[in-house]
């Protein structure tokens, strides 16, 4: 029995902009969750990821033909240009956005709440975690902030990140660390340890 | 290896995306002996598997589906604005219609854009004229704005200078308003389908070729079929394109 060939994101794309419906919805839904999350992960608004993701799926549309496949991966591509979105956005909403890391206690949260499953009580104390987790990516500088939400969430290569944010490898590893240790210094604001002996940061005997 | 090289590796050990093996294998050696490194190894691997299990947790977060419809709508709108050209003559009609009668619908609406133009034309001369034959009573070159309604004009004139005013600001917002947008009605694209029956609707404005407006009946100059027009598209739930309408 064969295996069913998948089309590559090169092959999908150029259906897609010869009028293939099929192409475009299936590339779109290859990659609609990974720039919506990106977005969501970015803003902590839902309203601007929706914006983001409609923008970059509309310049594809539009611009495709520009996307040179051997230059970068479409995933990298596309994490680019909702990068560029989104901080087009924050720029534009900065006014109106509720900054989470201003947000008192009780205040509504910028990201949807989860569902609890079958642990409640589990389910309660994990969303919390994560929430705090989100709440500090999202008061991260925006430089820190995109380059963990790609490697780390989106689990994006080093190189793939450069690409998408178009620098050196090496600035996409040193603003990772850098990142990672204000992550580790607000989580433990927040009363989140990352590691048990956390207190523990660097060393250079 | 010691421990400033050790902090180089932390994060690609912990992220196991360390290519060499034998770098790798010399970093967790030194973990061994150094506490230190071993608990920021730690720090590092908790870290990331905390973004981990939130990036887990939003394995499921998508676009809602107005989105989709959306962008299937807007690709659809492209699609069409690409191919309509080309597809209109194929669609259907050359197979239905033989040649001459193409040729005679061809001649026709060539006298309906003809028509369409000169009356466009006078429309549009028209315009000013109308506005210079309310504007010309007015006492704009007489000496002072408390001047009474001219003396010696007839009837008409005579009764008109009061409501001038009102008129003149009357007239401005149309004058506007024409030249903001001017729209055609709505044409349904799915014949026989009552709008009011579906739930909820979305206006979406969209550039098409000029040929577009040949799909609904409305002329269009073939020399012009490839420049863009304005239209807004009604969307229904599922996003299909329900109707259209255009804006000049």
């Amino acid at each position: 029995m064969t295996k069913p060939m998948v089309p590559s994101d090169a092959e999908l794309l150029r259906s897609m902009l010869a009028g293939d419906e099929q192409a475009f919805t299936a590339l779109y839904g290859r990659y609609k969750g990974l720039v919506y999350r990106f977005a969501l992960l970015m803003s902590g608004q839902a309203s601007i990821a929706e914006e983001v993701t409609q923008e970059v799926f509309l310049a594809l549309l539009h611009n495709g033909r520009r996307y040179d496949p051997e230059r970068a991966s479409l995933k990298a591509y596309l994490c680019g240009a909702a990068r560029n979105q989104v901080l087009l956005l924050i720029k534009k909403e900065r006014p109106y956005v509720q900054l989470v890391e201003e947000s008192d206690d009780g205040q509504e949260l910028p990201i949807a709440q989860l569902i609890s499953g079958d642990d409640p009580l589990g389910d309660c104390a994990r969303n919390e975690v994560n929430r705090l987790v989100r709440q500090a990516v999202l008061a991260l500088p925006a430089r820190y902030r995109e380059v963990i939400v790609l490697c780390d969430f989106q689990e994006l290569s080093y190189a793939e990140a450069a690409l998408a944010l178009d620098c050196p490898i090496g600035t996409v590893n040193s603003r990772l660390h850098r990142g990672h240790a204000l992550l580790s210094k607000k989580l433990r604001a927040a009363g989140l340890d990352s590691a048990p002996d956390a207190q523990v940061m660097r060393c250079f005997a | 290896m010691n421990c400033h090289d050790f902090e180089k590796l932390a994060l690609a050990l912990a992220r196991n995306s360390l290519l060499d093996a034998t770098v790798r294998d010399r970093g967790l050696i030194h973990t061994e002996v150094c506490n230190r490194c071993a608990a920021r190894l730690a720090q590092e691997r908790a870290l990331l598997a905390r973004m981990r299990a939130v990036g887990a947790e939003m394995a499921g977060e998508e676009p809602p589906a107005r989105v989709d419809a959306l962008l299937l709508a807007a690709f659809r709108a492209q699609t069409a604005a690409t191919t309509s050209s080309t597809v209109i003559p194929a669609q259907g009609r050359a197979g239905r219609w033989s040649s001459w009668k193409l040729a005679a619908v061809a001649a026709g609406i060539l006298i309906l854009i003809s028509v369409m133009a000169i009356l466009w034309k006078s429309t549009s001369s028209r315009m000013p004229q109308r506005e210079e034959r309310v504007v010309a009573p007015t006492p704009v070159n007489t000496p002072g704005p408390q001047a009474e309604p001219p003396v010696g004009r007839d009837q008409v004139a005579d009764e008109r200078p009061k409501n001038l005013p009102k008129r003149v600001r009357r007239r401005a917002p149309v004058k506007s308003q024409d030249e903001a947008e001017v729209v055609t009605q709505f044409f349904l694209l799915r014949e026989g389908e009552d709008l009011t029956t579906l739930d909820s609707l979305q206006v979406v404005r969209v550039e098409l070729p000029g040929s577009a407006l040949g799909e609904v009946g409305l002329p269009f100059d073939p020399e012009t079929v490839n420049e863009p027009v304005k239209a807004d598209v009604v969307l229904g739930q599922d996003g299909m394109a329900r109707a259209i309408r255009f804006v000049r």
